[in-house]
């Protein structure tokens, strides 16, 4: 019992510390402002001339997917690859893990906390998203998976979370763990449509194997894979239905989820405390 | 007879990489005891302190705080801990009621002893009027007072103090020793690491030396002062110091020894006597140029100094 009300005390410090940084605030306006754009863009100059009223009837999926590419990761990196690194930085870990409290329970709070942050984050955009197809679109159909959609979409972000808190902790460094995780997530853009030329050209299945191996296919995929699985009207809007490629997804987002805790755990106890370095 | 040690330290072996930061460090410190911490730069003070928080894992040895290991179990030890450290840099996002707040809720102290404690210990250090702004707002001394009012949250039995006035103007200074000599008096142990010898002569009743990595000297600081040094001295300031001078006072039946920095002189008595006029009618024989001439007692200092050329 008190080791879960230190892990609380841990994850309530974390969420200040992150909300005390400007440019995550910036970050969570920036992305219901794109958000609010591409609705705009939707349903000003596309919507009306190519899409069916049924595909417009599920906007709301549209809506609330769009950030998952880039914003979601992105503040999922920012979030977390501070959370670790910056109490080195800063010398104050010396503070906090001179405190009665196990460096497991800490990890676990510093993960939580900020992991719980982002999913209020995607709640947020979520609920923004949904609005926003509903003012732009009129009535939608299949609202009632909104809130499958929400926790998919926190399931599948745990993958560039876990990768940033990975690096925050191995590196102790912030500007470095930032930048390798975003390297990680450009270099997976850049790939994944790569490999899938490949694919499409050769017609080996190896491709696609390869490419559901990169981070950002699980991180993307898993929430519309669910969707498509769950709402069977065909539509523009979502692709088509794969439930293999599903459990993929949902396997790989574990797999790598458990990797990088498992890494970052593993630094924490083996290693000391290191002293202010910024 | 049964120990009263709160702060066991045995045995301590820290390497980084190849060099040898701590070598098989002991030392005991009592309850209700204030010990201080001697030791030049890089002696291995902090390392010391840093291992005792659970902070660094030792190769080799181990320390017990009230019979619990901070570094297996944390929560058992460092529950009765308090600890501020050196030029400490605080969460600049809290401000200092939210932060002793905050520092509460880790020790698992109830919402009343909080908020009581808050307002009780930013009195205690002077920030009272402080208390509701962004710690970002404070300047180095404010900082380290309230690092002292953080590491007094948790009404500690241990407090670990590394280097605490560093960087403090002397008010600052003569205000953390009055509050060490009153939480010693409340039955404190506490443990201060230190450069400032006289500070630590006026409020330590026990000292501990390290010096490249090990330990020198531990135990009380009259033990230590009688152990390295006799207790009187006579300082001679001298235009030029001679080796015929230097010998000839050696061979005084009434000097223990002498030791020559520069152009001072520093005689040890064999015993309390006041002999300058002995001394300078020596010095005057040799053909020395005497420029002062004091008698004194020892210092920390002096002591301090003594018990590093030993333990080199």
């Amino acid at each position: 019992m008190d080791a879960l009300r230190r892990v609380a005390v841990i994850a309530g410090y974390e969420w200040r510390r992150a909300l005390a940084k400007k440019k995550i605030l910036a970050l969570i306006i920036l992305a219901i402002a794109f958000q609010t754009l591409i609705m705009v863009v939707f349903s000003q100059f596309v919507g009306t001339m190519f899409l069916t009223n049924e595909a417009m009837s599920f906007m709301w999926i549209f809506g609330v997917l769009e950030g998952q590419g880039l914003f979601v990761p992105l503040i999922a990196i920012i979030v977390a690859g501070g959370s670790m690194s910056e109490e080195y930085e800063h010398g104050t870990a010396d503070i906090l893990l001179s405190k009665p409290i196990t460096r497991v329970e800490y990890m676990s709070g510093k993960f939580l906390g900020g992991f719980s942050l982002l999913a209020m984050v995607e709640a947020l955009t979520t609920f923004v998203g949904v609005v926003l197809s509903l003012w732009f679109f009129g009535a939608q159909s299949g609202l009632q998976f909104a809130p499958l959609m929400f926790l998919a979409i926190v399931y599948s972000s745990l993958i560039f979370f876990c990768l940033s808190f990975m690096f925050s902790e191995v590196f102790r460094g912030t500007t470095l763990a930032m930048l390798v995780a975003f390297g990680i997530l450009i270099a997976s853009n850049v790939i994944s449509p790569i490999l899938a030329a490949l694919y499409s050209m050769g017609g080996q299945y190896l491709y696609v194997y390869l490419s559901r191996g990169i981070p950002t296919w699980a991180a993307t995929s898993f929430p519309s894979l669910l969707m498509s699985e769950l709402i069977t009207t065909p539509s523009t809007v979502l692709s088509v239905a794969d439930r293999e490629a599903l459990y993929q997804a949902a396997m790989i987002i574990a797999v790598y989820a458990i990797i990088f805790i498992v890494i970052a755990a593993y630094r924490l106890l083996k290693s000391d405390v290191t002293k202010k370095t910024a | 007879m049964a120990s009263h040690s709160v702060l066991n330290v045995s045995n301590l072996t820290k390497y980084y990489g190849k060099f040898k930061a701590l070598d098989s460090v002991s030392l005991k410190v009592d309850k209700g005891c204030v010990y201080g911490y001697l030791g030049p730069n890089g002696a291995g003070k902090t390392t010391t302190i840093r291992i005792m928080l659970g902070l660094l894992k030792p190769n080799q040895g181990e320390v017990q705080i009230a019979g619990a290991n901070p570094s297996k179990d944390p929560v058992r030890a460092l529950q009765l801990v308090g600890y501020a450290s050196e030029l400490p840099t605080l969460q600049t996002f809290f401000t200092a009621e939210q932060l002793l707040d905050f520092m509460g809720r880790m020790f698992g102290l109830p919402m009343q002893t909080r908020k009581d404690k808050t307002k009780q210990l930013l009195d205690l250090v002077g920030l009272k009027e402080w208390g509701k702004k962004k710690i970002g707002k404070y300047s180095k001394g404010m900082v380290q007072r309230l690092s002292l009012a953080l590491a007094l949250i948790n009404d500690p039995m241990v407090l670990i103090m590394d280097e605490p006035t560093i960087g403090m103007d002397p008010e600052g200074t003569a205000h953390f020793r009055s509050l060490f000599t009153n939480l010693s008096k409340d039955g404190k142990t506490i443990f201060i690491s230190s450069h400032l010898l006289d500070e630590v002569q006026r409020i330590c009743t026990h000292v501990g030396m390290i010096n490249k990595g090990r330990i020198v000297f531990t135990g009380p600081i009259e033990q230590m002062l009688e152990a390295f040094t006799q207790q009187w001295v006579v300082e001679a300031e001298l235009e030029k110091v001679t080796e015929n001078i230097v010998s000839s006072l050696r061979a005084l039946e009434f000097v223990n020894d002498v030791k020559v920095d520069g152009n001072k002189l520093m005689i040890e008595l064999k015993e309390k006597k006041d002999v300058r006029g002995e001394i300078s009618s020596e010095i005057f024989k040799q053909k020395g140029v005497l420029l002062s001439l004091n008698l004194r007692k020892v210092t920390l200092e002096d002591a301090y100094l003594q018990a590093l050329k030993g333990g080199q």
